[in-house]
C-alpha cells in the first residue's frame, strides 16, 4: 500500500507542481485576476450561473471551429511528396477534354429538332416555312395560344414587368402568386399548395426537404427522371416495386415493415413515391389501391402528376378527379403548371404543414427567384378556364380515343399507354415476343384494376427490392429500336405531322426505358386533323418498320 | 425592324441647359412638357404617398429633360456626375474589403443571445409539451407515422426563425423596381401566422436583384414583352428536344453568347436548374469538383447529383486553392490514387451573401498552371460589373474565351428568369443533348426570352446591320456561325440581325445609350453606398464595386429591429436580414441589393437612416477614417472617383 503511495508520489509532485506552474503564468496575464475573482465570486453566489457559462463558452468554441471549413482528411492514403515531386506530378497531369464532342448520330438528332417559328399550336409554322400537324407540344387542353390568357397576361405586365427579381423568401412572393396557390388548393381540394419556378425541378426538391438519410422510400421501377434525382439526393433508404404492379408493392411494404421489427428499428418516415400517369410509357396508376395501401401500412403518398394533371379527370384535376379519391388522401400532390397549364412552373398541393415546410426547406424554393407574374397569372387563368368549360377535357378524350383507334390496330408498335392518358407512347413492336411489352395491361380508368393474381409470373421469380432492376425485364435493342423510331419522326415530319422521339439521357437513367415516340394529344385540335396525323403515323410506322424485316 | 420613338426627342434625356447648383439633381419628369403626359412618368396606380418622393421626384422638374421611365420604377437623375464605369485598374491586385472582427462584446453578446433564445426554446417545448400537447402533436409520432417534421429537426425554425418571421416572404405587389409595394399584414399569435391587414405601403426597394432596373412595367422591355405575348402566347409547350424549340431560343442564345464573348450558349428556364441539371452532364465519377465553401445551393446540388467527389476551399483564398490544388493533383483519387479525369474549379462571379468578386486575375494564373477547367456562376455578376456589363472577366479584363464555362441567370439584372450556360460550341452542344433540361425540363417561355433579348440588346446597343444580313433574322441558327456576325469582335454590340424583326426597338435602346446610363448608374450607386457605409463606420464586407452590400449585425436580435425600423420609417425601406444558416452563426447582416434605378437621393436616404439606425443599435465598430453624414453626401463624387479608400 504504501509502496504505491511512494511510487506515485512523483506523479503527485508534478501535477502539484504543474499546476502551481499554471497558476503563476496564468495570473501573469494582465487582467488575469479579475476573470479569477469573478469565477470564483460567481460561482459561490450562483453555481448554476457557472454551469451556464461553460456551456456558452464550449458552445463558442465549438461554433468557431464549426465555422472553419474542414479540409477533408486525406486519410491513411495520404502519400507524403516533397515540393519538387508535387511540381512533376502536376507538370504530368493531362486532365481529360472538358466535352467531348457529340457522336455523329447525337449530331444528327440534334440537329433534325425542329424548330417552331412563331407561336406553338395545333398547326404550328416551322423554320423551314412548313406548316405541321403538332402531336408533339404539351398542350392538352389547348390553352397554348388562349386569347384570355394572353390579354391577362399582358393586364399583368403592365402592373408587374416581367421578373420577380428575388426569391419567395426575400419579396419573391407577389400576390398573383399566391393567389395562384389559392387556386390550385382549391381546384384540387387541398388544404394548400406552394408553386416552384420550373415544373421539372419541382419534385426533385418535394423529397428531399421531406426524405433525410434514415427514412424509407419504396417507389416505383418506373419513375420518372425528376424523381430520381430526387431520390438521389434524399439518401434515404429506397426500396423498389415493379412498374404499376400492387401485389409487388404490398410485398415490399410488407418486407419493409419485417425488417423495421426484425431489427427493432425506431419508426422513422416512409414514403411511397409514384407517378399519376408515367411520364415513360403512359401507364396509369391505380390510385385507389395505392391510398389502400398506404394507409394499410402507414405511408405516406407523393404522386407525381405532372403528366395526369390538366389531361385526365372531367375538367383536369388529373387522378383524384378521375378515380374519385379526395386529393387530401395524397400527401404530397405534384404537379405541372408548365403541362397541364401551358404556363410555366410546378407546384406540390398538400395540407398546410407540408406545405409550409417546404417553404424553408425546399431547395428550389428558397434558392431560386419566384416565377415571373405574368406566368402565375396564366395558369390562375388556365385554370379558371378548365372549371368553366369541362368540354375542354371531353374533346381532349375524344382525340385520345380517335387516335389510339387507329394506333391500336397497326401490328408493329406496341402501345404500353393507358387508354385515357393523353400521352400515348409507341414502342417498336419486338418481333420474337408476342406479348405486349407493358408491364399492366391497361385497364379502364373507373373499374379499379384488376388485382394480380397471386401466381402471376412476377410473384413466381420476386425481383430483388434493393436493385432497381427488374427480374426478367424484356430485353430489347436500344440503338436499333432508336434509329427506326427516329427513321419514323422524320418521315412523319416530311408527311407534315410533327411527333418527337421521347428524348432520355442514356446511362443517367436507372433503368434503360425502351425507346418510344411520346405524342401528345390536345384538345385544341380537331378530330378530323387528329385521325389525319395519326394516319399519317401510321402510315410511316408501316413503312418503316416493315421493312425492317 | 420597328423603330418606336417614345416621345420625339430621341435621347433619355437632354443636358441642363441653364446652371443649377451642383450636386442637386434635378429630378424630372415631363410633368411640365408637352412632349408627353405626366402620368406616363409619375404614374402611381395606387394613389400612395404623394409627398415622400417615391413616386414624384422631390424636386420638381423643367421642361428641357425627358425622361421615359416611370419614377417610382426607374428613378430619374440626369446628373451625369453620379455615374462610375466600373472596372478593375489594371496591374492593381483585387483586394475585397478586409474582413473586420467587432469588440469581443459585440460577439459575446451575440452568443449569448443565441445561448438564451436556445434555452429559452428548449424551456419552452419542455413545458409545452406537457401543458398543451396538441400543439406538438404533429412533431411527434403518431398513429403509426413519424412526425414529418420532428420537434428536434423543427428547434431553429420554431423557436429562432418564428421570432422574426416579419421580417420574412413578405407578400409584395407591383413590380419590384426602386420602389416596391408592401402588402401589409400582423400576426395575432406570434408570427405564427400572418393575416393581411388589407392596407398596402410602397417603400424604397433596396433588396431585390434588379441590378440594371430592368424590372420596369414600362419602357421598351416591356414593349416588347407585350408583342412578343401576342404573337407567341406565353408557353413553348415542352422540352427542348421533344419539339418545343423555338425560333426565339435560338435568337436568344444567339445573342447571349455574343453578350458573353463565347462560341455558344444554352438557355435554361431556371437559374437554379441550370446548375442543378448541367453540372451533371461536365463531370462524374472520377472527376472532382472544387467548389468554393460559400457556392450557391444550386452548385452543390448539382455536384452532388454528378457523383464528382468535392472538396472545398476557404472563400475566396487563393492561396487554400493553390495548396489544395497541388493535394489533389499529387494525389490523385482517394485510394486508388489514379490521376482525376478532370478537376473543375467553380467560383462564383459576385458572392451574393459577400459582395466579394471571383480573384479572377489569379485564378487564371492557376488555371494556366494546374490545367483545371473553370467554371464561374455569373448569377449576380452578368450585367452588373465590368465596363460593359458583361460581368467579371469583362470587369478584370479577362478574355472570356480563356473561361471553360460561364453560367449566369437572367432573374438578376435581366429582369427576367432562367439561365444560361456559355462555352464552346462543341461543349454546349454536349450539354444541349447529355444536360437533364435538354430532355426533360421545360422550354423557356417566349414572353421571358424576349425579356432576355430585349434587355441584353439594350445593354450591348444595336449595330445597324447592312442590309443583306437582315434577311438572315428568322432564319439564323446558332449554329451558323456567319463571319459576317462574328465581325464585331468582344464586347460589341448586338447586330440587328439575330433579333426578331417584329421587336419594337426604341432609339435609346439601339444606340446603346440606355445600356450605358444604366451601367453607369449602377456603378456609381454601389460604390458610393459602399463607401459611404464605411465612412459612416460601419463594418462591411466585399468589394467597392460590388452592387450587394451586406452590413453586419452581429446580434440576431439586431435583425428585426433593424429591419422593423427601416420598414416602418417616413420613408419605409424595403431591406433583406440574412442570418444562419445562409452565414456563418455570428455575422448576421442585412444585405442591400443596388440598382441602376435607385438615384443618388435614395442612396442619401439609405445613408441617413443606416446612420440614425447604426447609433440606435451600436452598429457603427468598423475602424478606418470616418465622415459625418452631411460629408458624405455633400462630397459623394468625390468619394466614389477615389481609387482607394483610406
Ligand atoms: C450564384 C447563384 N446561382 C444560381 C442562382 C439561382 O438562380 P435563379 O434564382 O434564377 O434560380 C442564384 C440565385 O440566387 C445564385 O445566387
Amino acid at each position: 500500500m504504501s509502496a504505491s503511495v511512494s511510487s506515485l508520489e512523483p506523479l503527485f509532485t508534478f501535477v502539484s507542481n504543474s499546476y502551481s506552474n499554471i497558476e503563476t503564468s496564468f495570473f501573469k496575464i494582465p487582467g488575469s485576476a479579475v476573470i479569477a475573482r469573478y469565477v470564483k465570486s460567481s460561482h459561490r453566489d450562483d453555481p448554476g450561473r457557472t454551469l451556464l457559462e461553460v456551456i456558452l463558452i464550449i458552445f463558442a468554441i465549438r461554433t468557431l471551429l464549426q465555422s472553419r471549413t474542414k479540409a477533408e482528411p486525406s486519410g491513411k492514403h495520404f502519400i507524403e511528396f516533397s515540393e519538387k515531386e508535387i511540381d512533376e506530378l502536376v507538370d504530368e497531369w493531362t486532365p481529360e477534354e472538358l466535352a467531348q464532342p457529340l457522336t455523329a448520330v447525337e449530331q444528327s438528332d440534334l440537329n433534325a429538332v425542329p424548330v417552331i417559328a412563331g407561336p406553338v399550336g395545333p398547326k404550328p409554322k416551322l423554320t423551314n416555312g412548313k406548316t405541321v400537324l403538332n402531336l408533339a407540344s404539351y398542350n392538352f387542353a389547348g390553352l397554348a395560344g388562349n386569347a384570355e390568357i394572353k390579354e391577362r397576361c399582358i393586364d399583368i405586365l403592365k402592373k408587374y414587368g416581367l421578373g420577380s427579381c428575388g426569391p419567395p423568401g426575400f419579396y419573391g412572393t407577389q400576390d398573383v402568386h399566391i393567389q395562384l396557390e389559392q387556386d390550385i388548393a382549391d381546384f384540387l381540394g387541398t388544404e394548400a399548395a406552394i408553386i416552384y419556378s420550373q415544373a421539372f425541378s419541382t419534385i426533385s426538391s418535394v423529397i428531399p426537404a421531406f426524405c433525410k438519410r434514415g427514412d424509407v422510400i419504396v417507389a416505383d421501377r418506373g419513375v420518372n427522371f425528376a424523381i430520381q434525382k430526387g431520390l438521389q439526393i434524399s439518401r434515404c433508404t429506397i426500396r423498389w416495386y415493379d412498374h404499376s404492379d400492387m401485389a409487388s408493392l404490398e410485398k415490399v411494404l410488407e418486407s419493409v415493415e419485417k425488417e423495421r421489427r426484425k431489427k427493432k428499428m425506431p419508426l422513422t418516415r416512409r414514403f411511397i413515391v409514384t407517378e399519376g400517369i408515367f411520364d415513360h410509357d403512359g401507364a396509369m396508376s391505380d390510385l385507389p389501391k395505392l391510398v389502400e395501401l398506404k394507409l394499410k401500412y402507414k405511408y405516406r403518398l407523393i404522386l407525381d402528376e405532372s403528366v395526369s394533371f390538366g389531361s385526365v379527370g372531367r375538367t383536369g384535376r388529373g387522378l383524384t378527379e378521375l378515380y374519385n379519391v379526395p386529393a387530401s388522401q395524397v400527401d404530397m400532390l405534384v404537379g405541372s403548371m408548365a403541362n397541364g397549364l401551358t404556363s410555366a412552373g410546378g407546384f406540390c398541393a398538400g395540407s398546410h404543414t407540408v406545405v409550409k415546410h417546404q417553404r424553408i426547406n425546399a431547395p428550389s424554393v428558397v434558392f431560386s427567384a419566384a416565377l415571373p407574374a405574368l406566368l402565375a397569372a396564366a395558369a390562375s387563368e388556365g385554370i379558371n378556364i378548365m372549371r368553366n368549360t369541362p368540354s375542354i377535357l371531353s374533346m381532349l378524350q375524344e382525340n385520345v380515343r380517335a387516335v389510339r383507334a387507329i394506333l391500336d390496330k397497326v401490328d408493329c408498335i406496341a402501345i404500353p399507354s393507358h387508354p385515357a392518358s393523353a400521352i400515348i407512347h409507341i414502342n417498336v413492336r419486338s418481333s420474337s415476343t408476342v406479348m405486349p411489352i407493358a408491364p399492366m395491361s391497361p385497364t379502364s380508368p373507373i373499374s379499379p384494376a384488376s388485382p394480380m393474381s397471386p401466381l402471376s409470373p412476377s410473384t413466381a421469380k420476386l425481383s430483388n427490392p434493393v436493385s432497381v432492376r427488374q427480374r426478367g425485364a424484356p430485353h430489347f435493342d436500344m440503338e436499333a429500336e432508336e434509329r427506326l423510331l427516329q427513321e419514323v419522326v422524320e418521315d412523319t415530319l416530311a408527311q407534315g405531322v410533327m411527333v418527337t422521339r421521347a428524348k432520355r439521357l442514356h446511362g443517367q437513367e436507372m433503368i434503360e426505358v425502351r425507346p418510344s415516340i411520346r405524342l401528345a394529344i390536345s384538345a385544341a385540335m380537331s378530330r378530323k386533323d387528329c385521325e389525319k396525323a395519326a394516319n399519317v403515323l401510321k402510315a410511316s410506322c408501316i413503312k418503316v418498320l416493315s421493312k425492317r424485316r | 425592324m420597328a423603330f418606336q420613338s417614345p416621345s420625339p426627342q430621341p435621347s433619355i434625356f437632354k443636358k441642363k441647359a441653364h446652371g443649377s447648383t451642383p450636386n442637386s439633381t434635378p429630378a424630372l419628369s415631363l410633368s411640365s412638357s408637352a412632349t408627353s403626359s405626366s402620368s406616363e412618368t409619375v404614374l402611381d396606380d395606387l394613389g400612395l404617398d404623394y409627398d415622400n418622393g417615391l413616386s414624384y421626384p422631390r424636386v420638381p422638374p423643367t421642361s428641357e429633360q425627358v425622361f421615359t421611365t416611370v419614377h417610382s420604377e426607374f428613378g430619374h437623375c440626369a446628373n451625369e456626375k453620379y455615374r462610375y464605369t466600373s472596372q478593375h485598374r489594371a496591374g492593381t491586385q483585387y483586394k475585397s474589403y478586409p474582413e473586420q472582427d467587432p469588440p469581443y462584446y459585440i460577439l459575446l453578446t451575440t452568443y449569448l443571445s443565441y445561448l438564451m433564445v436556445i434555452c429559452l426554446g428548449h424551456l419552452r417545448d419542455f413545458v409545452g409539451k406537457r401543458l398543451q400537447p396538441s400543439h406538438y402533436r404533429h412533431l411527434v409520432s403518431q398513429h403509426g407515422y413519424a412526425a414529418l417534421n420532428s420537434d428536434f429537426d423543427s428547434f431553429y425554425t420554431r423557436r429562432l426563425k418564428t421570432r422574426i418571421d416579419d421580417c420574412f416572404s413578405h407578400p409584395v405587389t407591383g413590380v419590384p423596381g426602386r420602389t416596391m409595394v408592401l402588402l401589409d399584414r400582423y400576426s395575432p399569435d406570434y408570427n405564427v401566422t400572418m393575416v393581411p391587414s388589407g392596407t398596402r405601403t410602397r417603400g424604397l426597394n433596396i433588396s431585390s436583384y434588379n441590378y440594371l432596373g430592368f424590372a420596369q412595367a414600362r419602357g421598351g422591355c416591356a414593349d416588347a414583352v407585350e408583342t412578343s405575348i401576342n404573337r407567341y402566347g406565353v408557353s413553348a409547350c415542352g422540352s427542348r428536344l421533344e419539339g418545343a424549340t423555338l425560333d426565339l431560343h435560338q435568337q436568344a442564345e444567339a445573342l447571349v453568347a455574343r453578350f458573353v464573348g463565347m462560341e455558344d450558349a444554352l438557355i435554361s428556364s431556371m437559374g437554379f436548374a441550370t446548375n442543378s441539371t448541367i453540372i451533371p452532364a461536365l463531370v462524374g465519377k472520377g472527376s472532382l469538383v472544387i467548389s468554393d465553401e460559400f457556392n450557391h445551393a444550386s452548385i452543390r446540388f448539382g455536384v452532388r447529383i454528378s457523383g464528382a467527389n468535392v472538396r472545398t476551399f476557404k472563400h475566396n483564398d487563393m492561396p487554400s486553392l493553390e495548396a489544395l490544388l497541388r493535394e489533389v493533383i499529387s494525389q490523385g483519387q482517394p485510394k486508388t490514387h489514379r490521376p482525376w479525369k478532370k478537376i473543375l474549379v467553380i467560383v462564383e462571379g459576385l458572392f451574393s451573401m459577400e459582395g466579394t468578386l471571383a480573384n479572377l486575375p489569379v485564378i487564371m494564373e492557376l488555371k494556366k498552371k494546374y490545367k483545371f477547367n473553370l467554371f464561374v456562376d455569373e448569377a449576380h455578376s452578368i450585367g452588373a460589373l465590368g465596363p460593359h456589363g458583361r460581368g467579371v472577366a469583362d470587369y478584370f479584363g479577362v478574355n472570356p474565351r480563356q473561361i471553360d464555362i460561364l453560367m449566369g441567370t437572367f432573374t438578376k439584372s435581366f429582369g427576367a428568369a432562367g439561365g444560361y450556360i456559355a462555352g464552346s460550341k462543341a461543349l454546349i452542344d454536349r450539354l444541349r443533348v447529355h444536360g437533364h433540361s435538354g430532355c426533360y425540363a421545360e422550354a423557356m417561355t417566349p414572353p421571358v426570352l424576349t425579356q432576355v433579348i430585349a434587355s441584353t440588346a439594350s445593354i450591348m446597343g444595336i449595330s445597324s446591320a447592312p442590309e443583306k444580313s437582315s434577311s438572315l433574322s428568322l432564319t439564323a441558327r446558332s449554329d451558323a456561325i456567319n463571319p459576317e456576325l462574328e465581325m464585331e469582335a468582344y464586347p460589341g454590340r448586338a447586330p440587328l440581325s439575330i433579333l426578331p424583326a417584329w421587336m419594337p426597338i426604341t432609339p435609346s435602346m439601339a444606340d446603346g445609350t440606355d445600356g450605358k446610363m444604366r451601367l453607369r448608374r449602377l456603378g456609381f450607386n454601389a460604390r458610393y453606398l459602399n463607401r459611404g457605409l464605411r465612412k459612416l463606420g460601419f463594418i462591411t464586407y466585399g468589394h467597392d464595386d460590388s452592387p450587394v452590400v451586406p452590413l453586419l449585425l452581429f446580434n440576431p436580435g439586431k435583425m428585426a429591429v433593424f429591419s422593423r425600423l427601416m420598414r416602418t420609417r417616413q420613408v419605409p425601406i424595403i431591406v433583406v436580414v440574412v442570418a444562419y444558416p445562409a452565414t456563418p452563426l455570428v455575422t448576421s447582416r442585412v444585405r442591400f441589393c443596388l440598382s441602376a434605378s435607385h438615384t443618388k437621393e435614395d442612396v442619401d436616404l439609405v445613408l441617413t437612416a443606416c446612420d440614425e439606425i447604426g447609433d440606435l443599435l451600436d452598429l457603427k465598430q468598423g475602424s478606418g477614417e470616418r465622415w459625418s453624414l452631411q460629408e458624405i453626401t455633400d462630397r459623394a463624387v468625390e468619394l466614389v472617383g477615389m481609387p482607394e479608400l483610406v
